[in-house]
């Protein structure tokens, strides 16, 4: 039995108001100052300043309060548990797997604590298209430095995992630099679990941080329960109309009323609530939040609603060393190269940062590709697996416009990412640069994920046989964990769909707070982008509500 | 019904059922109220043993009892899955467990049951690397259902030689 305490368990028994799923219904109906639409990075930090700034809040988050009680770093639990489609979200064409939080924290609670200022270059590229000119490095510093302090964000001294240092040993012999990545812990264990939800609270999650300190100010959390849609008129928000979730195995009651069909129907839930606020933020993550607003029938004059979705695509190559490198142990992703970023323009071919991300069987074994004799082999040698990923910066060429958000028949989001000639030329040199770094690292054997790939054993034969590839969606194996877009922002209402301070062009007491806000990727994971943005939002509406000025940290 | 029902399918999948006569068939659910039919268990036996082939056990007995403990870890993967997956899952298996899409998606002859290891892994090949999109995404969603759900098991992690997470 864990002997850690729970802060979520303390902080329900000092009476925090949480409703829905396990801890009942909500009322049919709730009036209160703010109604936040999710739980994650920027829902979050809002949440915390707005109750600071003495405003009534109403949180409301589609997944489960679960905290490190539950957390037992088991995948079988987790995905279904705190992950969207149970960490089984694809593209319309099934092209990319996407992983994305659903649970109190949202993605904050899964991520793996990456860390980053959002780049110099993206800042300059929004304030050049995007009419964002308030968004420089030196604007942006105070609202990074605050919500840097608040999170515990800092250097990562302990020295990385062999997954991770053989990023660094095979970089360094390429004369490539690599460099640590800050992380948003305290006083972390190095279980290298963070996907699964911190079973020891060092990970500096929303849930650990944020939504506590506004549950202590008073704030209303309902859980396991979905914006549905906005009521408008007259550009404004007059309710938000949100509902119980409806499990995906329904309850024993429910069976008696559904049809014998090859499809399952969709059950209402039984339980709706009109939330009548003086503000909206809406802050469910890209993909989700233009849903809302897509479910709502929201004015998009001039189409930029769900357009411009970015996932930073992520290709992989996958190297046997002859020493073991246990991938699962120890903190994940502390090493990252950004060399074959800043070696090229931001607008030209795109450009990857590479990291090493942590394995466990689940994902491992659904991403070892093949069958019989093959896969047998490369998943015995799991132990030895180093796996190397590219994210490609998106959202900054002609030919790279990424993703819409569209709606199926049953309200529910759907994102069509289009992978370009454009992307997958990226994601063949990607899968290259990776390789030559494995085998500079002493890999014996080097897999690019890839369906008519095969492994590899020197760089020359390697890169003969990569080069000839076809690159093109399905057979070349693409994720995505960074969702950004879709909302964005921009200096002119032709440009985007929020303005400058986070607010709806067309919605007056609606603001967009998350991921979907960023008018191209990021080129960098993009938590502490959303903190760091959201933070100096936040501000400036608990500032245009109440007259206060709050600060996080 | 029938007929709505499968005008839910994306216009690839129709093409393809067009194709192979799906519109006549008659089509019973792959999987339905938390579990797989039958007929959708036929499937996923079949894919199991050409997919992990080499990784399930030999031993008949044991081979059976890995299969069986398999079949219930997918029901509980499908199960958590969104209701709109949930149905494509149950329409491609449907679909694979008719003669003709049997034939026309997966390109075995062979009824599920009876065909050997290397008849399925020649079928899956075959899907893998096809030219229709709609033969690669049933091909992903079998074998990644399949590898998924068969090492969420922690008795199946000796083989990763994974030793499970810390204590704490």
């Amino acid at each position: 039995m864990s002997q850690i305490t729970d802060p979520i368990k303390e902080g329900l028994q000092r009476g925090w108001k949480v409703l829905g799923g396990v801890f009942g219904p909500p009322p049919e109906n709730i009036t209160c100052d703010v109604a936040i639409v999710g739980s994650g990075a920027g829902a979050g930090i809002t949440a915390e300043l707005l109750s600071k700034a003495g405003l009534s809040v109403v949180i409301i988050e589609e997944g489960p309060l679960k905290s490190s009680s539950d957390f037992n770093q088991k995948e079988s639990e987790a995905y279904p548990q705190l992950y969207q489609e149970s960490a089984a979200r694809k593209t319309e064409d099934k092209a990319i797997t996407i992983l994305q939080g659903r649970c109190v924290g949202g993605s904050t609670t899964v991520n793996w604590t990456s860390s980053f200022r959002t780049p110099s270059a993206t800042l300059a590229y929004w304030q050049d298209k995007f009419a964002l000119k308030d968004f420089n490095v030196d604007a942006m510093a105070p609202y990074f430095d605050q919500a840097e302090r608040r999170l515990n964000i800092g250097p990562w001294l302990t020295p990385p995992n062999e997954n991770n240092d053989l990023l660094r040993r095979g970089a360094a012999k390429l004369g490539i630099p690599a460099l640590a990545i800050a992380r948003n812990v305290k006083g972390c264990w190095n279980l290298g679990s963070c996907g699964m939800g911190c079973p020891t609270n060092a990970k500096q999650s929303m849930l650990v941080t944020s939504i506590p300190a506004a549950l202590d100010k008073g704030a209303r959390l309902l859980v396991e329960t979905r914006a549905e849609k906005f009521e408008l008129a007259n550009g404004k928000v007059t309710a938000l109309l949100v509902r119980s979730v409806t499990p995906s195995v329904p309850p024993p009651a429910a069976l008696n009323t559904m049809s014998n069909t090859a499809v399952a129907p969709v059950i209402r839930a039984l339980i709706a609530t009109k939330i009548i606020a003086k503000h909206y933020v809406l802050a469910g993550g890209a993909i989700n939040s233009p849903a809302v607003l897509l479910r709502s029938g929201a004015k998009d004059p001039h189409g930029t609603l769900g357009k411009r979705t970015f996932l930073h695509p992520v290709v992989m190559s996958s190297g046997v060393f002859e020493q073991k490198v246990e991938a699962w142990q120890g903190a994940p992703q502390t090493i990252y190269t950004d060399h074959f970023l800043d070696t090229q323009a931001i607008d030209g071919p795109i450009g990857y940062k590479l990291e090493a991300p942590p394995l466990h069987p689940v994902i491992f074994a659904s991403t070892v590709p093949g069958m019989g004799q093959a896969q047998h082999d490369l998943l015995k040698a799991f132990p030895h697996n180093h796996t190397l990923l590219a994210l490609m910066r998106d959202g900054f060429h002609e030919q790279s416009r990424g993703g819409n958000v569209k709606l199926r028949s049953d309200g529910s989001a759907l994102l069509d990412y289009p992978l370009t000639d454009y992307v997958m030329d990226g994601a063949r040199r990607a899968l290259l640069s990776m390789m030559e770094i494995q085998f500079a690292a002493g890999a014996l054997k080097v897999l690019p994920l890839h369906e008519m790939a095969q492994p590899y054993t020197t760089w020359t034969q390697a890169k003969d046989a990569v080069s000839a590839l076809p690159m093109t969606p399905l057979l070349t194996k693409v994720v995505s964990a960074h969702v950004m877009g879709g909302c964005g922002m921009a200096g002119g209402e032709k440009l985007g769909v929020v303005r400058p301070d986070g607010v709806h062009w067309q919605i007056d007491n609606l603001s967009i707070h998350d991921g979907s806000l960023f008018p191209t990727s990021i080129g960098a994971n993009p938590q502490l982008s959303i903190y760091g943005a959201v933070n100096r939002l936040a501000q400036g509406l608990a500032k245009k509500l109440t007259g206060k000025d709050v600060q996080l940290a | 019904m029938q007929r709505r029902t499968l005008l839910k399918l994306g216009v690839a999948t129709s093409a393809v059922l067009a194709l192979v006569g799906g519109a006549t068939a008659i089509i019973k659910p792959g999987f339905e109220r938390g579990s797989l039919t039958s007929g959708g268990e036929e499937v996923f036996r079949a894919v199991a043993i050409g997919v992990l082939d080499k990784t399930l056990p030999d031993a008949t007995a044991a081979k059976k009892a890995a299969l069986d403990a398999l079949v219930v870890d997918i029901n509980g993967l499908v199960s958590a899955l969104p209701l709109h997956t949930q149905a494509e899952v149950s329409q491609l298996l449907s679909i694979l467990n008719t003669a003709a899409g049997r034939f026309g998606l997966a390109g075995l002859a062979l009824p599920w049951a009876t065909a050997t290891s290397a008849e399925v892994q020649a079928a899956l090949q075959d899907m893998r690397f096809s030219r229709l999109a709609v033969r690669q995404q049933a091909y992903a969603a079998l074998h990644d259902i399949t590898a998924s759900a068969y090492f969420s098991r922690p008795g199946n992690w000796a083989l990763l030689g994974y030793p499970g997470p810390l204590k704490i």
